[in-house]
């Protein structure tokens, strides 16, 4: 069974627990504010990383089960596990009008994961593609012929997400082999509300509200190759998208295509319980832009990723993992012409609990948005992550 | 020490889990820059879109008006206040035993008014004459009414100089009269009457809104006997409360009542009247848009024969009564409150001219994908002060000259968001 409905920040934690089945899945949903560089278009790209591949900036993203990228790699968690992950964002857009403070807070990924025989792995979970949750107030004039006027307060508020809802296989034939395949369903749904006032005129002029639901309604598959050496792990992994729609109500407004995707990562564990890694993937995000309207310009993006988990100190015969990392990519969605570009770093430490059944992981990034427009953004955002092993 | 940290970190995360879940989204200090997308266009159209409007006299009905217009202004004006007392009582309690009331040692008539303000007040002495108006015969007619106020029906008055007008007013008035219909068991029907040099108006209080004139009868000298107060009542007709009730305390017009030509749209006035209006706005805007502002634009025709310069509101209301109801007095008895569906009022004065826009965007709105016989395209105006003061506002109607009929002014959304980016 599974749920396919998004999630705010205060249902997000009862819905997961709800029905009490490994494979009872949420989408996972973030909320972002508008009127920033981060949230344009159809939304933030979360990447799709878990808490424990955030650490390293994306570098073990690829070799990472957490993260619903490489579906080969899902074969790794090797029994039955549950995984959420929490991430607020806190951010600062500034632009000639001055800078404002937002924060956010996302879950973007969940899932379960159950084995088949001792090479067989199967999960189900979602992630967020693309979040859109903002709201945005703003004053405008608006002329109504001739020199009268009126200034007009909007409120914008988009409450929703793109997810990606996969069903994956990971297959171990070879002790230097895996292999995954996915299956993806592209869904959710933006819920509009715009809000109009007009102040100081309400008695001549009366508010108005509207709002629209807009759903997705698409596919993709994915696959995945694992080819694992001693000290060195080389991993690819690749979406292709289906057609992509975008409905409201029982219409279909536009359709579009599932952004295809392809990356690869090097990866050296010749140090025990360590990785470093080099990662790099491409998405070609213009697929969306018939999916909006006329000023919406999807771009294509490589997203570059180096980092390292390096075995670090023990308590209480608890190993702890360190990471960190550095992260270079554009993001999806122009904002005022110009493209996004975004700069991060990571750190991180995980460790395990409860006699090894918890798996907790703690992430901190701090990223540098900026796009040639006169605006910039900084960022800091908290991943935890906890898988559990029942 | 390492379990004290791992305690220290579950709760610094746990900290972190909860503060999550607190967002704030708004946004906007970087549109329009970032966010281009939420424009909508407003248009605005201004059309002739009473198709009925009429005016309709008599309205509040008799009786029902919140205060009593007393008013002299020679010929241009006569009206009378009546006060009925129609059940006098004839005990009167002293250290509480009640006694027969035997003989009166005196009679007040205790008026509440509203007090003129600092500009309206009278320049000169005002006396208020208070008559028997009982009568067999036909007891609401004006021209039945009107013969009583003769001297041999005269109980009482009171000159009172223009800064006593406060809040309440006292005249006395025979006590032989008023004990001779107590010991009779009679009602005790009074008419008021105000004289000046120069022209008067006061509002008197009704039962309406709970300060109605009061008759206080003092039956003993004996410091320790409590005066006996009476409230208006009427008994008549008798078995119709709905009917009698109201009667207890209204106004008559003797002298000044006009009549209001086709070409004019009155509220106020003497006697006091309401109009009626109904709309055909076209589908195309009332159900396809969202309408953001309805303005009913009259224009404004001077009416300068009394109180011209003094400002009253002048509200517009919903009708609420269906079409089944067709009698257009019917109808605009069947108003809602002032203020329902953000119903805005204007103030003017009666002397004033040019366009009143009467802002009626929340009734307007009300129409849309609703038929009329669910949601009826019609209006009421009246004046805040109708039945209480002369004032009378009129406007051009919709068969007076093509630039000067009532409009409606529409402003709507045309072009809203899609939601997508």
């Amino acid at each position: 069974m599974m749920m396919t409905r998004s999630i705010r920040c205060a249902r997000a934690l009862s819905r997961c627990i709800v029905g009490g089945s490994l494979f009872v899945v949420v989408p996972a949903v973030t909320a972002v504010a508008q009127a920033n560089l981060s949230t344009q278009g159809f939304g933030f790209s979360t990447g799709q990383f878990s808490s424990r591949a955030q650490g390293t900036g994306g570098a073990i993203a690829e070799l990472d089960p957490l993260s619903p990228i490489n579906p080969a790699s899902i074969t790794l968690l090797g029994s039955r596990t549950l995984f959420f992950q929490i991430e607020p964002e806190f951010r600062s857009v500034k632009t000639a009008s001055g800078s404002e403070q937002t924060s956010t807070a996302r879950y973007p990924v969940v899932f379960g994961a159950i084995p088949f025989g001792s090479s067989w792995m199967f999960t189900l979970g979602s992630s967020t593609l693309l979040d859109r949750t903002s709201s945005t107030t703003f004053l405008t004039p608006q002329h109504l012929g001739g020199a009268d006027s009126v200034a007009m307060t909007t409120n914008f508020h988009v409450d929703g997400a793109m997810n990606d809802v996969r069903l994956g296989a990971g297959w171990t034939p070879l002790t230097w082999l895996r292999l995954g395949l996915g299956a993806h369903a592209i869904v959710g749904h933006n819920l509009i509300n715009v809000t109009q006032s007009f102040g100081a005129d309400s008695s001549r002029f009366a508010s108005f509200s509207q709002s629209r639901v807009l759903g997705f309604d698409g596919a993709a598959i994915s696959g995945g190759v694992d080819l694992i050496s001693k000290s060195v792990i080389a991993s690819f992994s690749a979406r292709k998208g289906g057609t992509l729609k975008l409905n409201a109500e029982d219409t279909t407004l536009t359709s579009a295509n599932v952004p295809d995707r392809f990356g690869a990562s090097i990866a050296y564990v010749g140090i025990a319980n360590s990785t470093i890694s080099v990662r790099t993937s491409h998405d070609n995000w213009s697929a969306l832009g018939a999916l909006g309207g006329v000023g919406l310009k999807g771009v294509d993006a490589w997203d570059t990723s180096i980092g390292a988990e390096l075995a670090g100190p023990r308590f209480q015969d608890r190993l702890i993992y360190l990471r960190g990392g550095f992260r270079t990519r554009t993001l999806p969605f122009q904002a005022a012409g110009g493209d996004v570009k975004e700069n991060s770093i990571s750190g991180g430490i995980g460790t395990t609990l409860a006699n090894g059944r918890v798996l907790g992981d703690l992430a901190v990034i701090h990223a540098n948005r900026t796009a040639d427009v006169g605006a910039s953004e900084r960022a800091w955002t908290i991943s935890i992550g906890i898988s559990v092993r029942p | 020490m390492n379990k004290k940290v791992l305690t220290l970190l579950t709760a610094a995360l746990a900290t972190i889990a909860i503060a999550a879940c607190s967002e704030n989204l708004d946004g906007g200090k970087s549109c329009p820059l970032l966010c281009p997308e939420q424009a909508v266009t407003l248009a605005d159209t201004t059309i002739d879109a009473v198709i009925g409007d009429t005016t309709v006299p008599g309205l509040p009905p008799i009786g029902s008006e919140g205060f009593l217009m007393l008013a002299s202004h020679g010929d241009t004006l006569e009206t009378r206040a009546i006060v009925r007392f129609d059940t006098l009582p004839q005990t009167y309690t002293k250290t509480s035993i009640d006694s027969t009331i035997v003989k009166l040692d005196s009679a007040i008539l205790v008026v509440p008014i509203v007090k003129p303000d600092s500009l309206k007040r009278p320049h000169a002495p005002l006396t208020i004459e208070v008559y028997n108006v009982d009568t067999t015969e036909s007891d609401t007619v004006t021209a039945v009414l009107a013969t009583f106020f003769r001297p041999d029906r005269f109980l009482g008055s009171k000159t009172f100089a223009p800064e006593s007008l406060l809040d309440t007013l006292r005249v006395p008035i025979s006590t032989d009269s008023v004990l001779s219909r107590v010991l009779n068991g009679k009602k005790l029907r009074v008419g008021f009457r105000v004289r000046s040099s120069v022209g008067i108006d006061l509002r008197i209080g009704t039962t309406h809104v709970g300060q109605a004139v009061t008759l206080r009868m003092v039956a003993s000298k004996d410091t320790a006997a409590a005066p006996v107060i009476v409230s208006p009542l009427s008994n008549t007709p008798l078995d119709a409360t709905f009917l009698s009730d109201p009667l207890s305390d209204y106004t008559i017009v003797l002298k000044g009542g006009t009549t209001t030509p086709s070409t004019i749209l009155a509220v106020g006035g003497v006697p006091s009247r309401r109009v009626f209006l109904r709309f055909n706005v076209p589908s195309r805007i009332v159900d396809s848009t969202t309408i953001v502002r309805a303005s009913l634009l009259l224009t404004q025709v001077p009416n300068r024969r009394l109180a011209q310069h003094d400002s009253v509101y002048v509200y517009p209301l919903a009708v609420l009564a269906s079409p089944v109801v067709t009698d257009v007095a019917s109808l605009l008895q069947f108003v809602g409150p002032s203020g329902q569906f953000n119903l805005d009022s204007v103030s003017m004065a009666p002397g004033d001219s040019g366009v009143r826009s009467f802002e009626i965007v929340g009734l307007v709105r009300t129409w849309k994908a609703q038929p009329s016989t669910v949601s009826p395209r019609t209006l009421a105006l009246r004046s805040g002060a109708e039945g209480q003061l002369p004032g009378e506002f009129d406007f051009f109607s919709s068969k007076a000259a093509v630039g000067v009929r009532p409009r409606l002014r529409i402003t709507y959304v045309t072009k809203s968001s899609s939601g997508l980016p």
